[in-house]
C-alpha cells in the first residue's frame, strides 16, 4: 500500500506545477518514459496482443487445427450463449371438472411442458430452470444451458470456497501467528497441501471419493456405520459441487493462511500492550484492533483468491469431465473436444469481462478504505 | 481522476493475465516449442521418429516393445513412444494441440476408428508410401473406414469390439447358463451377488462403462442396437434415437445402477470397471478385448475363473457389439514422412499385429491372423467370437462428420443424466432428437 502512495504522490506533483518545469525535470520525464517503454513494450507483446486476438476470433466461426475457411459471423457467438428466454406455463387442466391436474404419485401439480412452450427459432431454447411467482409457474429457458450451468457452478465455487477458506484462512494465521515451540516447523508444513501440483490433488481426492470401499471417505463412513451403501460422491448432482469445494479449501486454505499471516506480523506489538493495559480483552483486541489493521491484506488474499478461483478448470475437468462444467472446463470443451475455436473464444470474453468487474469492484473497495 | 484510470488499467490488466493463464483460445500458447534440432546434436544422421500411442492395459509395453525391434534393425533410426491420456477424448484434445501448431514433434499418430474423417487433413496418403501392397490383407470394412476421398489416412492396427466377460466360477457355484438376454444377464447378476454379497460386501454383479464421455456412447450403442433400437443416426443421415425400443433398453439399463451395478458406475471407463473386476469384485463386466490378456496377469483374482462372450440381445435376438479399434497414421507436418511411414507400416505389419495379439490379445486387422495357430492359442476368442468382430456396429462418425464428437457429446449426456435418475428415458431422447436436428440439420424419423 505504500508503494502506491508514493506512486500517487510522485505524480501529483509535477502535474501541480507544470509550467514550471526545469530542464532537468523535462529530461528526467524523458528518462522515466525511456524506462517504462520495456515494461509496456512486454504487456501489450504478451497480455493486449493475445487479447485483442481473442476478441477477434470470437466474432468468428474459426474451427480449431484445421485449414477450413473462417468466415465473420458478428454476434452470433455471443447471442448463442447468453440468449435467455422466460415464460409462463400455464396449467394442464381436467378437461371436465376445469380443475388443475394433479399428478397422482408425487402429489404435485402439472404445468405445460417447457419443451412444448420455448422457442425453438431462430435457435431452440432448452428448459433451464422452473420457478413459482406469485402462484404462477415460469420457466427459464436458454439456448447454451451447459454454458449458464457453468457460470452458475462457477459462482457458487467461488462464493463458497473463498469464504470458507478465508475463516479457516484467518483462524490458522492466528494460530501460527502465536508463539509455542515447533512454530517454525509447523508453518513449513501447513505449506503442503498448496505446494502439491493441483492435478495431482485433484486425482489424489477422486481416489479418495472413490465410490466404494476403495475410497477412504466409503470406507470411513462404512466403518462408522452412517451408509448403508457406497456414496458415488462424483456421479450425483448434490454431492459433486461440496465435493469440488471441499478439494479446494483442502488445497488454497494455507495460500490465504500465508498472506494473512504475513499480515499479522506487520502489527506492532505495543498496540496490543497498550489495550491489555486499558483492560481489553482478547475478543475486543480482535475486533477493534486485529481485525481493522488486517483489512489490506485481507483484500488483497481475496483478491487473488477469488480471481483464481472464478477460472477454477484443473479440478472440474479432473473429476467431473464433461459431466459438470465450470466455466473455463466448459471453454475447453468448446475448444479442444467440439474444435469451435469462435465460441471458445467468446467464451473467453465472458470470463474475462466476468473477473474484469470482480477485479474492479474488489479494487475500489480496497481504495475506499485508504482514503 | 487520475487515479481511477490507475485503477482501471490495472484492473484490466490482472483480467488479462488470469484469463490468460487460464489458456484460453490462444493456440500459440498451448503446445511446447518443438526441438527438431536436439538429436542432431549427437548424431547428425540419427533420425527419430515419434509415436504417439495409448496406454490402457498393455498397450504401452508393446508399442515400446515393437519400437525397440525397430530401433535395432533399422542403423540411424530411434523410435521413441509418447504416452498418451486413456480418454479418448482426451486424447483427442492432445492431437488437435498438435495439430493447431504443426508441430513436427509427433510423426506417427494412433487414432481411432471414429477420426479419419474428422482429422484426415493432417495425415499423408500411406498409399503413396507402399500401403497398396498390404491394404488388402485386412477387414475391408476398416480400410473403407480409413479412406478419405480416395487416401488411405491410417493404417489398421487392432480393431475392437465390446465383450461380456464372466466368471465361469461363479455360474457354476450358482448354476447358471451364460446370459444370453440383458433380461438373464439382470437376473444371474442379482442371483450372484445376492450370495456373494454375505463375504464379500464390496461385491456387483456387473461392471461397465458409464461416465459421460465416448465410452457411454459405445456401451449405449450397444444396448439400443441389440434391441433393436437402430444406430442413433443411420448411416443415410436420418435421425433414428427417439424410438420405443432405445427408450425402453436405455431405462433398463437405468435400472441397474444401484441394484447390480454400484451407483459409481456412473463415473466408470473402461479401466475403473476393471479394477473391480480384476480384484474379483464383479461377476460380469463389458469391455474391450484387452482386457482379457490383463486378466490373465499375475495378481489378477480371476486369472483362471473367466471368459468371454458376445454382449447379451435384446429383442433383435442378437447381441450387438460396438466397433472400436485403432489405427496408425501419419502426419503431413513429420520431418520424415518415408521413415515414419515405414515405421507404422510396420507396427501394423503381419509379424507386427501378431506379436500383439499373442502377448496382449489385442484383435488383428488382417485376417489371415484369426487362423494362426499361435495367436488362438493366446486368445482362443479369436476363433469362437470371429463373428462379433466382422458384425461391429459402427457409431455414425462417417454420416456426421466433423461433427461427430458434439453428436456424441449430446448422446452421451442424455444417457448419462437418464443413468443418474435426472429424467427419463422418453424425455432425454424426445430433448436429444431436437438438439440432434438443430445440430445435424437432418431429419428424423
Amino acid at each position: 500500500m505504500a508503494e502506491k502512495n508514493d506512486h500517487e504522490s510522485s505524480k501529483k506533483r509535477p502535474a501541480f506545477k507544470k509550467t514550471g518545469l526545469s530542464d532537468l525535470g523535462k529530461r528526467e520525464e524523458r528518462l522515466a518514459l525511456k524506462l517504462l517503454l520495456p515494461a509496456l513494450i512486454i504487456i501489450v507483446a504478451i497480455a493486449f496482443y493475445p487479447l485483442v486476438q481473442v476478441f477477434y476470433t470470437s466474432f468468428t466461426d474459426r474451427v480449431f487445427a484445421s485449414g477450413e475457411e473462417t468466415s465473420f459471423v458478428g454476434f452470433d457467438n455471443y447471442r448463442r450463449l447468453l440468449s435467455v428466454h422466460i415464460t409462463e406455463l400455464e396449467p394442464v387442466l381436467d378437461e371436465s371438472s376445469g380443475e388443475q391436474l394433479v399428478d397422482s404419485d408425487t402429489g404435485e401439480k402439472i404445468f405445460e411442458r417447457p419443451l412444448d412452450v420455448l422457442p425453438r427459432e431462430p435457435r431452440r431454447y432448452r428448459e433451464y430452470k422452473q420457478f413459482d411467482f406469485f402462484g404462477k409457474r415460469y420457466v427459464i429457458g436458454a439456448t447454451d444451458t451447459n454454458f449458464i450451468d457453468g457460470v452458475q457452478n462457477t459462482l457458487v465455487f467461488t462464493v463458497v470456497s473463498v469464504l470458507i477458506e478465508l475463516i479457516l484462512g484467518l483462524a490458522i494465521a492466528l494460530v501460527v501467528n502465536s508463539k509455542f515451540r515447533f512454530r517454525g516447523s509447523m508453518r513449513a508444513a501447513m505449506l503442503v497441501p498448496w505446494a502439491v501440483i493441483t492435478v495431482v490433488s485433484a486425482r489424489m481426492w477422486e481416489w479418495m471419493l472413490a465410490p466404494s470401499r476403495i475410497g477412504m471417505f466409503n470406507a470411513l463412513l462404512d466403518r462408522l456405520g452412517v451408509i448403508d451403501s457406497p456414496i458415488a460422491f462424483l456421479a450425483s448432482g448434490s454431492y459433486q459441487l461440496s465435493a469440488l469445494i471441499a478439494v479446494d479449501v483442502w488445497k488454497t486454505t494455507p495460500f490465504m493462511a500465508l498472506l494473512l499471516l504475513a499480515g499479522l506480523q506487520t502489527m506492532p506489538e505495543d498496540i496490543f500492550e497498550a489495550a491489555e493495559i486499558d483492560g481489553a480483552g482478547k475478543i475486543r483486541q480482535f475486533f477493534a484492533i486485529t481485525l481493522p489493521l488486517l483489512k489490506p491484506a485481507m483484500a488483497v488474499a481475496l483478491i487473488f483468491r477469488t480471481l483464481d478461483a472464478l477460472r477454477v478448470f484443473d479440478i472440474f475437468q479432473v473429476m467431473l469431465g464433461s459431466s459438470t462444467y465450470s466455466m473455463a472446463s466448459y471453454n475447453y470443451f468448446q475448444l479442444i473436444n467440439n474444435r469451435n475455436m469462435g465460441l471458445a473464444s467468446a467464451i473467453g470474453v465472458i470470463i474475462f469481462i466476468l473477473i474484469f468487474v470482480f477485479a474492479i469492484s474488489y479494487i475500489k473497495m480496497l481504495g475506499a478504505d485508504e482514503e | 481522476m487520475l487515479k481511477s484510470k490507475w485503477l482501471f488499467g490495472f484492473a484490466l490488466l490482472l483480467a488479462a493475465i488470469m484469463l490468460m493463464s487460464a489458456g484460453c483460445g490462444e493456440p500459440e500458447e498451448i503446445v511446447d516449442e518443438p526441438e527438431p534440432d536436439e538429436p542432431e546434436i549427437v548424431d547428425p544422421d540419427e533420425v527419430v521418429i515419434t509415436v504417439a500411442a495409448g496406454a490402457v492395459g498393455m498397450e504401452l509395453e508393446l508399442t515400446r516393445d515393437l519400437a525397440e525391434m525397430y530401433s535395432e534393425a533399422n542403423d540411424g533410426v530411434t523410435v521413441d513412444v509418447l504416452d498418451t491420456p486413456d480418454m479418448a477424448d482426451d486424447r483427442l484434445g492432445l492431437y488437435l494441440q498438435f495439430f493447431e501448431a504443426r508441430s513436427p514433434e509427433v510423426d506417427v499418430y494412433q487414432i481411432d476408428v471414429i477420426w479419419p474423417g474428422d482429422l484426415a487433413e493432417h495425415f499423408v496418403d500411406l498409399y503413396e508410401y507402399g500401403a497398396d501392397a498390404v491394404a488388402d490383407d485386412h477387414f475391408p470394412a476398416i480400410i473403407e473406414n480409413n479412406t478419405v476421398d480416395g487416401r488411405l489416412v491410417g493404417i489398421p492396427w487392432f480393431t475392437d469390439a465390446g465383450l461380456l466377460y464372466y466368471r465361469t466360477d461363479l455360474l457354476e457355484k450358482y448354476e447358471l447358463d451364460v446370459p444370453e438376454t440383458w433380461d438373464d444377464l439382470e437376473e444371474a447378476a442379482q442371483i450372484i451377488q445376492d450370495g456373494e454379497r454375505e463375504e464379500n460386501p464390496d461385491f456387483w454383479g456387473f461392471v461397465w462403462q458409464g461416465n459421460a464421455y465416448e465410452g457411454l456412447t459405445c456401451d449405449a450403442l450397444e444396448w439400443i442396437a441389440s434391441n433393436d433400437g437402430g444406430e442413433i443416426i443411420s448411416p443415410d443421415g436420418v435421425i433414428t434415437i427417439n424410438n420405443e425400443n432405445a427408450i425402453e433398453i436405455v431405462d433398463q439399463a437405468a435400472g441397474w445402477v444401484g441394484t447390480i451395478s454400484p451407483e459409481g458406475v456412473t463415473t466408470m471407463a473402461e479401466e475403473d470397471s476393471r479394477a473391480v473386476w480384476h480384484a474379483g469384485n464383479a461377476a460380469f463386466m463389458r469391455n474391450w478385448p484387452y482386457a482379457y490378456a490383463t486378466s490373465l496377469e499375475e495378481g489378477s483374482a480371476v486369472a483362471d475363473v473367466f471368459d468371454v462372450s458376445p454382449l447379451p440381445a435384446g429383442r433383435s435376438g442378437s447381441g450387438a457389439a460396438t466397433l472400436g479399434g485403432w489405427q496408425l497414421a501419419v502426419s503431413t507436418y513429420s520431418e520424415n514422412p518415408e521413415i515414419a511411414a515405414d515405421v507404422a507400416l510396420f507396427m501394423a505389419s503381419h509379424d507386427g499385429q501378431k506379436y500383439r495379439a499373442v502377448e496382449g490379445t489385442f484383435n488383428p486387422t488382417i485376417m489371415d491372423l484369426y487362423d494362426d495357430d499361435e495367436v488362438l492359442e493366446a486368445a482362443p476368442f479369436f476363433d469362437t467370437l470371429y463373428d462379433v468382430f466382422i458384425n461391429a456396429v459402427a457409431r455414425p462418425s462417417t454420416v456426421t462428420a466433423p461433427q461427430y464428437a458434439a453428436v456424441s457429446e449430446l448422446f452421451y449426456n442424455a444417457v448419462h443424466d437418464v443413468l443418474t435418475g435426472q429424467t427419463n428415458a422418453a424425455d432425454a431422447f424426445e430433448i436429444l432428437e431436437l438438439d440432434l436436428e438443430e445440430l445435424t440439420g437432418f431429419p428424423s424419423e
